[in-house]
């Protein structure tokens, strides 16, 4: 977790015609850690996802992946650059099999261009197999592997969620961000998602993850982000953001003092 | 090796029919049934997997079909190239009309095809000097090879029917490629495709350049068999027939339109037996397969497989199933 940040947000800014959606996005993510982004609904979170990723283009700041400058970047060439996202609503090619979503997430950072795809050359045969490998490596680590072969769309929710998130892992990339990888799955089943994440963490995958559920931030990440009115309020380890009276003012609406 | 082999033995058969003594009329409906058939294939590139309507392939048809016979009769490059310069000249086309048409969405992608497929009928009509106007190029001359005249129903049967292995073979090569994977990903969840690093332009263009070059060569092909070019070429007939043969087969499923582009061909010829009642059977036939099979007969038969499959499969597992 030392040295330079793997993700540095510097005063990104967006605005939907006179909406005000993000005004001042700054914050690090340090390599290596579980970096969680919180905050009452409306403060711009999503936005800053959407700006991270290459879905927004922001209209000032800087995002900064491992040094390389990628704002206003397309979605595919931050992708490319090593950063991989997951939705809110999850996402996945319904009607691919399981197995297929995972080597398509792939497909992009390998290299093999379209006459090798077509005329099946050696180099796609060797990607294929290495993709093939980590495909059952992440399902085996989801416990999803005798559905492999399903639709993705046969798939229930929560596997859906875990679904997306071998996907977002299949290309190794150099952060992975989750936006709300535990709305919607049943509480009961959240400490196992959560068991997962800390364990690809331990592994050396670096997280970035955008969650309403607060407790679950606090209890799984090493740094803590908390946004309001579209910027950002205050960062560092969860204990300190916990106790951090602005916190709670943002949370709970009522003055520090109080 | 093994799954090459049903559609290999199909041609062989297929390229068998002459010699088993089919009549000119039979071969007739060989040649239409190959031609069709790689219209309607090419068009499943780009609706089936792409998602892309076009009706941009009636004018690469016609496109096709006057620039080949051009080859052939003003720019001496005879039959073959005038093929290939068809085949180019579509996907230079395509290019040129899909990066316009896929800026905004996939709804003005169907309206700018349109309206470039009426401006081709348009300019066919109306440039004489070139296209020879509403009289068209007639007296096409026979393709040769090695000198060899195509012109005798066998020759010219089996010239269609090595085009038509040759394209489909283009097709299913690149359909069964992780493009063609990709293309069904663009048309499922093009965000999704997007934030795992697929650029979505350049993949719709590859695959309405190819898609546009085979319906353009296929064109090609027609006007050599009727031996003539006119407007004619772009009657909305020639598109009607490729949508219909690819969606009563199934879009999205290769075999699947291959097998319907050679029934639909076939059909209509059976159904002569009763003249007057000939298109209203066909066309009940069509309203029958389209209320019952909204997916096409392969659409029909998958869902068919996939009922039985979740009947016959076990509970999900609990704990990831829990979580919905």
């Amino acid at each position: 977790m030392n040295g330079a940040p793997l993700l540095r947000l510097e005063g990104v800014r967006k605005s939907f015609r006179g909406v005000h959606a993000v005004t001042d996005a700054s914050f690090a993510v340090a390599r290596g850690s579980i970096t969680g982004l919180i905050g009452p609904n409306g403060s711009g979170k999503s936005t800053t996802i959407d700006c991270l990723s290459g879905f927004q283009r922001p209209d000032a700041g800087r995002v900064l992946l491992d040094g390389q400058d990628i704002t206003g970047l397309p979605a595919h060439l931050v992708a490319r650059a090593g950063l991989r996202r997951s939705f809110q609503q999850v996402r996945l090619f319904d009607a691919l099999s399981l197995r297929d979503n995972l080597m398509q997430a792939a497909q992009a950072a390998d290299g093999v261009g379209w006459l090798g795809a077509v005329l099946r050359s050696p180099a796609l045969r060797r990607a294929e197999l290495a993709a093939a490998e980590r495909a059952w490596l992440l399902l085996d680590q989801i416990g999803l592997t005798r559905l492999a072969e399903s639709p993705a769309g046969a798939l229930s929710y929560g596997q859906k969620k875990l679904a997306a998130l071998a996907a977002a892992l299949m290309p190794r990339p150099r952060l992975v961000v989750l936006d709300e990888p535990m709305a919607g799955v049943n509480p009961s089943r959240i400490v196992e998602v959560e068991a997962i994440l800390r364990r690809l963490n331990a592994a050396g995958e670096t997280f970035l993850i955008v969650e309403h559920n607060v407790d679950c931030i606090m209890r799984l990440c090493h740094e803590v982000v908390v946004f309001e009115q579209g910027r950002t309020l205050t960062s560092g380890p969860p204990a300190m953001v916990r106790d951090d009276p602005r916190v709670l003012e943002a949370y709970l609406g009522v003055p520090a003092a109080a | 090796m093994l799954r090459h082999l049903p559609p290999l033995l199909a041609l062989l058969a297929a390229a068998l029919l002459p010699a088993l003594g089919a009549s000119p009329y039979v071969l007739g409906i060989g040649i239409t049934a190959c031609i069709f058939t790689v219209g309607a294939a090419s068009l499943n590139l780009i609706y089936g997997y792409a998602g892309l309507l076009s009706f941009a392939h009636l004018a690469f048809w016609g496109i096709g079909g006057y620039c080949t016979a051009l080859g052939a009769v003003s720019l001496g490059i005879g039959f073959w190239g005038g093929l290939a310069l068809a085949g180019l000249l579509n996907a230079a086309l395509a290019v040129l009309v899909g990066i316009p048409a896929l800026r905004l969405n996939r709804h003005s992608f169907v309206i700018v095809t349109l309206s470039f497929s009426l401006l081709t009928a348009l300019v066919a009509r109306d440039w004489v000097a070139v296209t020879g106007g509403p009289l068209g190029i007639p007296g096409l001359p026979a393709p040769e090879l090695f000198g060899l005249s195509l012109r005798s129903p066998p020759r010219f049967y089996w010239l269609a029917l090595a085009f038509a292995a040759l394209s489909l073979a283009l097709l299913r090569a690149v359909t069964t490629s992780r493009i063609g994977r990709t293309l069904k990903a663009l048309r499922q969840n093009e965000p999704l495709a997007q934030a795992q690093g697929i650029a979505p332009t350049p993949y719709k263009l590859l695959a309405f350049a190819i898609s546009a070059a085979l319906c353009g060569m296929a064109g090609g092909m027609q006007v050599f068999y009727m031996q003539v070019v006119d407007p004619l070429i772009l009657d909305f007939y020639y598109f009607q027939t490729f949508l219909v043969m690819m969606i009563v087969g199934g879009a999205g499923h290769f075999w699947a339109v291959v097998i319907a582009g050679i029934v639909m061909t076939v059909l209509p010829e059976l159904l002569r037996a009763t003249a007057e009642l000939r298109m209203v059977i066909y066309g009940a036939l069509l309203l029958f397969a389209m209320v019952a099979m909204p997916g096409g007969v392969a659409g029909a038969l998958e869902s068919w497989r996939d009922a039985r499959r979740r009947a016959t499969a076990e509970r999900p597992d609990p704990v990831t199933a829990a979580a919905s």
